[in-house]
């Protein structure tokens, strides 16, 4: 049985009229990548701002390590590392001098810092640019430093608040890399992101909020099978007349059928040979299509069944 | 002592503005030590003046002769050419003919179209050279107006143009009375202004770095509690403010001419008491997280207003009942009194100065309480708006 590292229990945070966390509980054993998924204005910020104390919250209780999380909890806080999603280091210091710093607030023993500081430093791989000041980075290499600054002190919690937004794909899969490093190497991870690509590719277990609550949890396997779809078949085609439409809404496993004119959307749920049978009617009824697509869940599909809207807007 | 060294890093690299406030003041120091301050303030102008007499009446003449008291004849032929020549190389100033029928109308006590004249430019003393013989005709007409013969009248308006205003020039201070030497007193009146500023633009982009949202945030999130974080940040401010005070201390003692002695080491105190103001002022700026923008803005208003208003660059003899009034709610005007004292400008008044320093001290803790509490609030709506 793994010991808890994180436990929140019926948190309420209001900010006036607004309630930001409802009830919100959360329960995250050691050495877990936890994912929390929301959408923006879902509550995932003010859940890590409450679990890390800075901010109070209406009611409910928050144990980290099996301790009562307080804003004086220094020996806790001794063990948290935080990588905010804005990149938060001081343009006047060298790249080795700002993860000193941080590294400083919770080490004071100079050569254990320094050992450390070094650690971080090839962990991020910036060693050749030890003397340069951020603003000589480049946007992926700014992203490193700031993790970095997070971690030098080797916390056994790492909590990462959306740390990709903006972000390049190169640096971003180098930064989820690096997140599954840290947690092979004995940290549990929190990790909050509205990309549900990310949460799917590097979490254990996953959260999905909406407006404060949470409204699903389990590994992303449980998550997808909490919801009828388990397959998606889309195919391009022409003309497709209604009553091939129809038949094809008969099929077994089929329940639900959209086409749009170039393209016909079907979603099924459960059993096997889905995509043969409904390419069996449109043979049957000599039709010629395009291309041809059969897709697993996803989280969007989980979110878009309980909430009756997408996850994540098209822009994003 | 990690905030305090990272303060200490961050403030190498502004203190560039420190240094650049320094070396204008030093040199404007220096300068007011070096120079002359001599008391020929005034001297009296004279023109070289060509005249050309077509009336050549007694009258006339007289004209000619009050002219030539204070100021050169010169001759010159009268051609146009030479004497545009003349004006144009300065040989001349001023070219006054005088014009045929000048004693008879001043007879008459017309005064109207008596002289042409010719001049190069209208520099103050050529206008005034009209503006005199205007004054003359207009006298000389008015004594014949009071029964006067024209003799009578021109030699009675002579006299009385002559008469010669005596300028001194004025001092407010009782010299006698001054701890400080007049450059040193001169050196703290500016002080303020000078302190203000550096504290200003070298502290608050610092401290404002320091506090930056997310930097906070991460700061917050650490090991390190609220108290050490302040202690550190409190020495380390008190180090650069006491480090930026002993300098101009230091100045002052060159410009003073050596080591201040007796009373003069409340002008130090006066100095230190403002220091702490500008650094309590320069924290309560800070509470509210201005931009670089608005905190330049905001440093050149505050050191220019006080400057203004309370006597730094101009006198408080000079500054009006109700500014002087308004400027009573301002630190630097109490500095400035304490000063005045001391470089025996008014009679000197130990209670009146440690009313001054106490009053200098109450601003400085003032601003203190206030930007602990600007903070408090800023911080808890700051929190409740990112969250």
């Amino acid at each position: 049985m793994k010991n808890t590292v994180v436990k929140a229990e019926n948190i309420i945070k209001r900010y006036g009229d607004l309630v930001a966390l409802d009830h919100f509980s959360l329960e995250i054993s050691e050495g877990e990548i936890f994912g929390l998924l929301g959408p923006n204005g879902s509550g995932k910020t003010t859940t890590i701002n409450c679990i890390l104390s800075l901010l109070s919250f209406d009611k409910g209780s928050i144990e980290i390590f099996g301790k009562p999380m307080t804003p004086t909890s220094y020996d806790i806080k001794k063990n948290i590392g935080v990588i905010m999603q804005n990149v938060a280091v001081f343009d006047e210091l060298t790249v080795y001098e700002n993860i000193d710093y941080f590294c400083g607030l919770y080490i004071t023993d100079k050569a254990q810092r320094k050992q450390y500081v070094d650690e971080a430093v090839e962990f991020v791989g910036l060693e050749d640019f030890l003397r340069f000041r951020p603003k000589k980075l480049s946007g992926g290499l700014l992203r490193r430093l700031n993790i970095a600054c997070g971690i030098a002190h080797k916390p056994k919690l790492i909590i990462l608040d959306e740390p990709t937004v903006a972000v390049d794909p190169q640096s971003r899969n180098r930064i989820l890399e690096g997140i599954e490093e840290l947690n092979r190497n004995g940290a549990t991870v929190i990790y909050t992101s509205h990309y549900m690509e990310e949460v799917e590719q590097i979490c254990t277990r996953i959260a999905i909020m909406d407006k404060g609550k949470k409204i699903a949890e389990g590994t992303k396997d449980e998550l997808k099978r909490m919801i009828r779809n388990t397959e998606t078949v889309t195919i391009e085609i022409l003309g497709l007349e209604d009553r091939i439409k129809d038949r094809i809404s008969t099929l077994p496993h089929v329940y639900s059928t959209e086409y749009d004119g170039t393209k016909l959307t079907v979603g099924c749920s459960g059993g096997k040979h889905n995509l043969v049978r409904i390419l069996g009617v449109l043979q049957e009824n000599d039709l010629s299509f395009g291309r041809v697509y059969s897709e697993l869940p996803t989280l969007n599909d989980v979110f878009l069944e309980i909430t009756g809207k997408a996850l994540r807007d098209k822009e994003d | 002592m990690q905030v305090f060294n990272a303060f200490m890093k961050i403030m190498k690299k502004k203190v560039v503005i420190s240094v650049m406030y320094l070396w204008v003041f030093a040199i404007i120091g220096i300068a007011i030590a070096f120079s002359d301050g001599g008391t020929a303030l005034f001297e009296q102008n004279s023109l070289r003046i060509c005249v050309f007499d077509e009336d050549n009446t007694p009258e006339s003449r007289a004209l000619c002769d009050f002219l030539d008291k204070d100021n050169e004849l010169v001759t010159l032929e009268n051609d146009r050419d030479i004497i545009l020549d003349a004006l144009y190389y300065d040989r001349v100033n001023y070219v006054l003919t005088i014009k045929k029928g000048y004693a008879e109308k001043l007879a008459a006590g017309n005064t109207d179209d008596l002289f042409e004249s010719m001049k190069m430019h209208d520099s103050y003393s050529t206008v005034y050279m009209g503006q005199i013989l205007n004054e003359y005709a207009g006298t000389v007409s008015a004594f014949i107006a009071g029964g006067n013969d024209v003799v009578t009248s021109v030699g009675k308006a002579a006299d009385v143009l002559s008469q010669d205003a005596e300028v001194n020039t004025a001092s407010f201070g009782e010299e006698d009375n001054a701890v400080l030497s007049g450059n040193a007193s001169l050196f703290f009146r500016y002080l303020p202004y000078i302190i203000l500023g550096t504290v200003m633009s070298t502290l608050c982009p610092v401290l404002l770095k320091l506090g930056k949202k997310d930097i906070r945030f991460r700061t917050n999130c650490s090991g390190l509690s609220p108290g050490s974080y302040m202690v550190q940040l409190f020495a380390a401010s008190t180090v650069f403010i006491t480090a930026v005070w002993l300098v101009f201390m230091v100045i002052g003692a060159i410009i003073n001419g050596g080591m201040y002695s007796g009373t003069a080491w409340l002008a130090v105190l006066n100095s230190f008491i403002y220091t702490l103001f500008s650094a309590a002022m320069t924290v309560f700026v800070v509470s509210f997280e201005p931009s670089n923008l608005v905190l330049t803005i905001l440093t050149q208003i505050f050191t220019l207003s006080t400057s203004f208003l309370c006597g730094i660059f101009i006198q408080q003899e000079f500054l009006g009942d109700s500014v002087l009034a308004a400027a009573r709610f301002m630190p630097t005007y109490w500095y400035v009194r304490v000063n005045r004292m001391l470089a025996g400008e008014e009679p000197f008044d130990s209670s009146l100065a440690v009313t001054s320093l106490l009053i200098e001290t109450a601003f400085a803790a003032a601003f203190a309480v206030l930007a602990v509490l600007v903070r408090r609030a800023w911080y808890g709506r700051a929190s409740a708006v990112t969250a």
